[in-house]
């Protein structure tokens, strides 16, 4: 199927995503630092994938992504960092939400 | 040579580098390491189904060819740099807010 490399990204995407708005974490208050954050992390892995998937060291199966690349990459490929950036920034508030909670009853 | 297997490690010690060179101490924060471990844990599926579909296809020339299930232990590295580096400058922007 070739919209699965999307679902898979949809999956690791789903909880953390519903998550944010249902605890109060209140990222949205914070949106500068997250796409900051995001931004320069995206940009120099972006350029890192780019150059290492011309050089040959992996490829994507053409049997399970669209089929629309940019810079020789699948978007889904391009989607890949913005997820797991945004995934990791949620991960760790979450973790200090918790964490912060318990620590003061 | 390997260059993945390199290219994995040096993003871990530049991460490491930046939180010291930032004074974020990320890597000093308990929650850092619960965050880690919890999305090592949820990767271990998703990484496990792109690498073991395949979805993404590596080339052996550039890699140790060590792996964890379907993982090459290069994905470990790879992946511990990238969630490292963001909560590294999430904490940074963060400290600035008054600034932004």
């Amino acid at each position: 199927m070739r919209t699965e490399y999307l679902i898979v990204l949809g999956a690791i995407l789903l909880f953390p995503l519903v998550l944010s708005f249902i605890m109060p974490l209140k990222l949205y208050a914070r949106w500068r630092a997250m796409v900051l954050s995001m931004g320069l992390v995206c940009i120099p892995y972006w350029t890192w994938d780019a150059i290492v998937t011309a050089r040959g060291h992996w490829s994507f199966n053409p049997s399970y992504v669209l089929g629309i690349t940019f810079l020789g990459m699948p978007v889904e490929e391009w989607l890949f960092f913005i997820v797991i950036t945004f995934v990791s920034i949620f991960t760790y508030e979450a973790v200090r939400f918790v964490v912060g909670r318990r620590t003061r009853q | 040579m390997r260059e993945y297997t390199v290219l994995a490690v040096v993003s871990v010690l530049l991460a490491i580098l930046l939180d010291r060179r930032l004074r974020t101490r990320v890597l000093q924060k308990v929650e850092f390491w619960i965050a880690a471990c919890v999305m090592i844990f949820f990767k271990i599926p998703s990484n496990g189904y792109l690498t073991g579909r395949p979805i993404v296809l590596y080339d052996p020339d550039h890699l140790m060819g060590v792996r964890l299930w379907t993982i090459p232990i290069e994905d470990f590295f790879y992946g511990f740099g990238l969630i490292t580096f963001t909560i590294i400058l999430w904490e940074y922007f963060l400290r600035r807010k008054g600034a932004l």
